[in-house]
C-alpha cells in the first residue's frame, strides 16, 4: 500500500528523497564493508566457505534465535501497556514517565549489568533468563516509543464504533486496536529481536554458554584470535538472519489494515475509578521496573566504605586531574551532548527521508527497507571497516570528530525509519488530495496532510537517535579521540581499575547520564507537545 | 601532497604481491624503502605524532607538555579501545596505518602483530637501560618493551578470615575443596586477565591443564565476562560480590589505596597470591608506513625516559621497564613482587590460542 492509493501526487522533491539516504548508506555502510572485505581477503589465507561449514556458527545462531525471541516477547509484554499509558492519556507525570522509560536504552551495558546484578543478587547471576530480562529491560523504550508514536494518533473512534455495535472492551481491543497497531508492533518487535540477537555487552557480562550471540563470536574472532576470515563468515550469517527478520517485520507491517489516523490530543483519564487506577498503576509499575536498577546506581554513587558520603560527587572535578585519562566531567557531558545532537539531526534527516520513500511509487521505496540493514551488520566489523575507510589517509575523518556521529547514525537510522514509516503510512492521504483540489501546490498539500504527523514521529525518532548516541560505547571508544571521551567511555575507563573511588565516580557519571537523558527527552517531548494538543481530531474523518 | 600517492600505492602493491604469492607472512621490509624516503625531515620541528594506545593508557599531562617543549612533538593520543581490538585494527591497516606509533600491544598478541607487518623495525637506544630480563624482549628487534605487570590471584583477606580458611598460596590450592565457590576468573575469550590466567595454568601444568580446569570447575569456579564484572560484581573485595578470590593484577592492592576515599586506609584490604602469576609485557613500536617515522621513533624513546617511566606506576599501575626507576611508596609496600612469573613464548601462544580457547570452552561448557 503506502502511496499506491493514487490519492497523493507526491511533490517533486519527495520523489528524490531516496537520494540522500541511499548516498549516505553507500558511502558510510557499503564502502567501509567493501574496504574491509578486500583487505581481509587479500591478507588472510583461509576460505570463507570453510568457516561457514563450522558447526559452531549454526549452534550459536540457534541459541541466539531462541534467546532473542524470548527477549522480544517479554519486551512487548512490558512495553505495550506502557506505550498505551505514556502516549495517550493526560495526567500529571505522564511526560516524566515517558522520559523515564527511555533511560534503560541509554545506560551503557556495563552499567546495566552491574546495576542488574546488584538488584537481582549474586546467586544465579548469569545465564539465559537474566540475559533475556536485561534485553527486555533495555528495549522497553524501543517498544514504547515506536508503538506509542502510532498509538498516540488513535482517536478511539473505531473502538467507539465497535463498542456501539456491541463488542466488549476486550473484543474491541483485540479486533480493532491491536490490528491497527500491527505495523508499529511488527516494526518494534523486529528491532528488539535484532538488538537481542546481535547483543554484545549484556551477553558478555551476564551471559553464559547458553546465551552466546554471533556478535560475541565476531568479537572473539577479531580481537582475541585475529581470525578475520572466521569473523567475516560469522558476520555474514548474522547479516543474513537479521535481514530476513527485518523483511519479515516489514512484510507484517505492510499487511496491517489501513487505518487513516490524524494526530489527536492526549485524552483525559478514563472516567471510572478502576480505569483511572489501571492507567496510573501501569505507569507507576513501569517506572518502578525501570527505576529500581537506577536507584541501585544512585545508592552506589552515595556510599563509601564508611556509609553515606558525597565524596564521589565532590571528587568529580578533581579525579585524575592532570592526567590524560579523564576529561573533566563537564567536558565529557558536553562532548556526549554535542555528539547526541549531531546524531539526532543526522539520523532524523537521513532516516526521515528514507522513511518518506514509502509514500513514493516504485523502486525508491526499497531505500526504506535497505535503511534498516545496518542493524544487522556486526558492530565490530563495521567499526573495523570505518577505521580502514575513514580513519587514515587519504580520508581521515577521525580528526574531524564526525566519525562517531556517523557511526551512531548508522545504528539510529533504522530506529528512525521504524518510527516514521508506520506513522506516515497510516496517515490519511486524502487530506492532501483535498488540499490539492483546493489549489494547493503538491508541496503545500503534502505538508497539510503529513506535517502534523511528521512533527510527532520526527521528534520521537530524533529523541531515540540521540539516546542511542548518548549511551553508545563501542564506536566512541574505537573511533573517537582519547582526549575527548564521551560519558560512557569515561564510565568504562573508570570501571576498568580497582578502588572504591573508581566505582563511586563511575556510578556518579551513570547517574548524571540518567539525569541528562531525562532532561533531554523531557525537553524534546515538550517541544513536540503543542502539535499534539493544538490539533483536534476531526471527529468526522471516518471511512 | 603528491608524496601521499606513492605512500598509498606502494604498500597496497606490496600487499597485493604477497596476496598473489605463496601466502607467507609479509616481512615489513617490503614497506620500508618508501617510509625511509621521508627521513630528510631530520629535525622534528612542531610535528604532530599520533600515538595509538589502548583505553588503559594514561600519563600525566605535564609529560606531554614537556615533550612538546623539548622536541616540538605535539602528541595526539588515539584510543583504540581495548588492546585486542586495537591490534586487530592495526593488523588490518598494516602498511597504511591510522597512527604513527602504537603503545600497549602485549606479549600474547605481539607475534601476530609483528608477523602481519604492523611495525617498522625499531628499538630504542634506551633499551640498554631496561631491566636485564626484558632487554632482549623485542620480538627480534622490532618493538621496545615499556612496562610489565603480573596477573595474579587477588585475595580479600577479611572475607577469608571470616570464613576461617587460610589464604591460598599456590595454583594447586585453588582446587582444594576448602576454596569451593570462592574463586572468580574471567573468560579468556573476552578478557585480557582471563587469558593471562589461562596461559598461567598452561605454562604451569602443560598438557594437563585441562584436568586442572576440570578440577576448578568442579570446585565451583565462576567465570565472568570481563575484569570489571569479576572484580566489582563477584569479588567480595571490590564491590558487592561474595567470592573472596579473583584473577586480577599484582598491583590491584596499591590501586585500592590510591583510589580509596579520603582519608586513605593504611593498608589495602586485598592481597596477592604470588604463585601462578602470568607476566604481561607491553611494547611500543613505530607503525610501518607512518609519515612521521622520526617523530614516531622519538616518541618510543620518550616512553623509556626516566620521567615517563617514573610516571607509569601510578598512572597505569604497571612496573616500569627501565632499571632503577624509583617506585612510589604505595608500590614498594603493597604491590606484590613476583619472583618467578609464568610466561609462554609469544609464537607458541599465537600458534595454539584458537585450540586452547576451544578446549577451555569444552571443559567449562562455555
Amino acid at each position: 500500500m503506502g502511496g499506491g492509493d493514487g490519492a497523493l501526487t507526491p511533490p517533486r522533491w519527495l520523489r528524490w528523497s531516496w537520494v540522500a539516504p541511499a548516498a549516505f548508506l553507500l558511502v558510510f555502510l557499503a564502502y567501509p564493508l567493501v574496504v574491509l572485505i578486500v583487505t581481509v581477503t587479500r591478507t588472510s589465507e583461509g576460505a570463507l566457505l570453510d568457516r561457514l561449514a563450522s558447526p559452531v556458527i549454526w549452534q550459536v545462531t540457534a541459541l541466539a534465535t531462541v534467546q532473542a525471541l524470548m527477549s522480544t516477547v517479554l519486551a512487548l509484554v512490558v512495553g505495550l501497556p506502557l506505550a498505551n499509558v505514556t502516549s495517550r492519556y493526560r495526567y500529571r507525570g505522564r511526560a516524566f514517565a515517558q522520559a523515564v522509560v527511555t533511560v534503560p536504552f541509554v545506560l551503557p551495558t556495563v552499567v546495566v549489568a552491574l546495576a542488574f546484578r546488584s538488584v537481582v543478587g549474586v546467586g544465579p547471576s548469569q545465564g539465559f533468563w537474566i540475559v533475556v530480562l536485561a534485553h527486555a529491560y533495555v528495549n522497553i523504550a524501543v517498544v514504547t516509543r515506536i508503538v506509542g508514536a502510532q498509538w498516540a494518533q488513535h482517536s478511539g473512534d473505531y473502538e467507539l464504533v465497535a463498542r456501539t455495535l456491541g463488542a466488549t472492551r476486550t473484543r474491541a481491543f483485540i479486533d480493532v486496536t491491536l490490528p491497527s497497531l500491527r505495523s508499529a508492533i511488527a516494526a518494534s518487535a523486529a528491532v528488539v529481536f535484532v538488538f537481542s540477537f546481535t547483543s554484545l555487552g549484556i551477553v558478555l557480562l551476564l551471559g553464559d554458554a547458553s546465551t552466546r550471540t554471533l556478535e560475541s563470536q565476531v568479537l572473539r574472532q577479531t580481537s582475541v584470535l585475529l581470525d578475520f576470515p572466521g569473523a567475516a563468515a560469522t558476520a555474514l550469517v548474522q547479516l543474513v538472519v537479521v535481514t530476513f527478520v527485518l523483511l519479515l517485520g516489514a512484510a507484517a507491517a505492510r499487511r496491517a489494515p489501513a487505518r487513516r489516523s490524524r494526530p489527536v490530543s492526549l485524552r483525559p483519564l478514563p472516567p471510572s475509578a478502576i480505569g483511572r487506577a489501571a492507567v496510573l498503576a501501569t505507569a507507576g509499575i513501569g517506572m518502578l521496573i525501570v527505576l529500581v536498577p537506577v536507584l541501585a546506581l544512585v545508592i552506589t554513587s552515595l556510599r563509601g566504605s564508611d556509609g553515606w558520603t558525597l565524596t564521589w560527587w565532590t571528587s568529580l572535578s578533581s579525579i585524575d586531574a592532570g592526567t590524560t585519562r579523564l576529561a573533566p566531567p563537564a567536558a565529557a557531558i558536553a562532548t556526549s551532548l554535542v555528539l547526541a545532537t549531531v546524531t539526532a539531526l543526522l539520523a532524523a534527516l537521513v532516516g526521515g527521508l528514507a522513511a518518506l520513500t514509502v509514500l513514493t511509487p516504485g523502486r525508491p521505496r526499497l531505500v526504506a527497507l535497505i535503511a534498516v540493514v545496518p542493524l544487522g551488520v556486526s558492530a565490530a566489523t563495521l567499526g573495523l571497516g570505518m577505521l580502514l575507510a575513514f580513519g587514515r589517509p587519504p580520508l581521515d575523518l577521525r580528526a574531524s570528530g564526525l566519525l562517531i556521529p556517523i557511526a551512531h547514525s548508522l545504528v539510529a537510522i533504522p530506529l528512525v525509519v521504524a518510527v516514521v514509516a508506520p506513522g506516515v503510512r497510516s496517515t490519511d492521504p486524502r487530506l492532501a488530495s483535498v488540499a490539492a483540489t483546493l489549489g494547493a501546490t503538491p508541496s503545500r498539500a503534502f505538508w497539510t496532510a503529513y506535517g502534523p504527523v511528521l512533527r510527532i514521529v520526527m521528534v520521537a525518532s530524533a529523541a531515540l537517535a540521540g539516546a542511542v548516541s548518548l549511551g553508545e560505547f563501542g564506536a566512541a571508544a574505537f573511533l573517537g579521540r582519547a582526549a575527548s571521551p564521551t560519558v560512557p567511555v569515561q564510565i568504562v575507563r573508570l570501571l576498568g581499575r580497582p578502588g572504591e573511588q573508581s566505582l563511586g565516580v563511575a556510578a556518579v557519571l551513570a547517574v548524571i547520564l540518567v539525569i541528562v537523558t531525562l532532561a533531554v527527552v523531557l525537553i524534546v517531548d515538550r517541544w513536540s507537545a503543542p502539535a499534539r494538543s493544538s490539533v483536534r481530531a476531526p471527529a468526522t474523518v471516518t471511512p | 601532497m603528491h608524496a601521499l600517492i606513492p605512500r598509498l600505492v606502494v604498500p597496497a602493491l606490496a600487499l597485493a604481491l604477497v596476496g598473489c604469492g605463496d601466502g607467507a607472512p609479509s616481512p615489513s621490509t617490503a614497506e620500508t624503502p618508501e617510509s625511509t624516503m621521508s627521513q630528510d625531515a631530520a629535525q622534528v620541528e612542531s610535528t604532530t605524532v599520533r600515538l595509538l594506545a589502548h583505553d588503559s593508557f594514561v600519563l600525566s599531562e605535564q609529560l606531554i607538555t614537556d615533550l612538546k617543549a623539548e622536541t616540538g612533538i605535539d602528541l595526539q593520543i588515539i584510543s583504540g579501545s581495548d588492546a585486542g581490538t586495537m591490534v586487530a585494527g592495526a593488523v588490518l591497516a598494516a602498511g597504511n596505518p591510522t597512527a604513527d606509533v602504537m603503545f600497549g600491544v602485549d606479549n600474547t598478541l605481539i607475534s601476530r602483530a609483528v608477523d602481519a607487518g604492523v611495525f617498522e623495525p625499531y628499538t630504542s637506544p634506551e633499551l640498554a637501560s631496561v631491566v636485564p630480563e626484558l632487554r632482549e624482549d623485542t620480538a627480534g628487534g622490532v618493538v621496545t618493551p615499556i612496562d610489565y605487570g603480573d596477573v595474579c590471584i587477588n585475595i580479600d583477606d577479611a572475607a577469608l578470615e571470616a570464613a576461617g580458611v587460610p589464604a591460598p598460596s599456590t595454583l594447586d590450592d585453588l582446587i582444594d575443596p576448602r576454596y569451593r565457590d570462592m574463586l572468580v576468573v574471567q573468560d579468556p575469550g573476552t578478557s585480557s586477565p582471563g587469558l593471562a590466567f589461562l596461559l598461567a595454568t598452561i605454562a604451569r601444568y602443560g598438557d594437563a591443564w585441562t584436568d586442572y580446569w576440570a578440577a576448578l570447575r568442579d570446585n565451583g569456579v565462576s567465570v565472568a565476562g570481563s575484569w570489571t564484572d569479576a572484580y566489582y560484581g563477584e569479588f567480595s573485595g571490590g564491590g558487592e560480590g561474595t567470592r573472596p578470590l579473583v584473577a586480577s593484577y599484582a598491583t590491584s592492592p596499591p590501586a585500592e589505596i590510591v583510589y580509596a576515599e579520603d582519608p586513605k586506609p593504611e593498608v589495602p584490604s586485598t592481597s596477592v597470591m604470588t604463585d601462578g602469576c602470568y607476566r604481561q609485557v607491553e611494547y611500543a613500536g613505530v607503525l610501518a608506513g607512518t609519515g612521521e617515522p622520526d617523530g614516531a621513533r622519538t616518541v618510543v624513546d620518550w616512553l623509556l625516559t626516566s620521567e615517563v617511566q617514573a610516571d607509569v606506576p601510578l598512572s597505569m599501575f604497571v612496573f616500569p621497564a627501565r632499571e632503577g626507576v624509583p617506585l612510589p611508596d604505595v608500590f614498594t609496600k603493597f604491590a606484590a613482587t613476583v619472583e618467578e612469573p609464568l610466561s609462554l613464548p609469544a609464537d607458541e601462544v599465537a600458534a595454539n590460542l584458537t585450540d586452547w580457547l576451544s578446549e577451555w570452552g569444552a571443559v567449562m561448557g562455555r
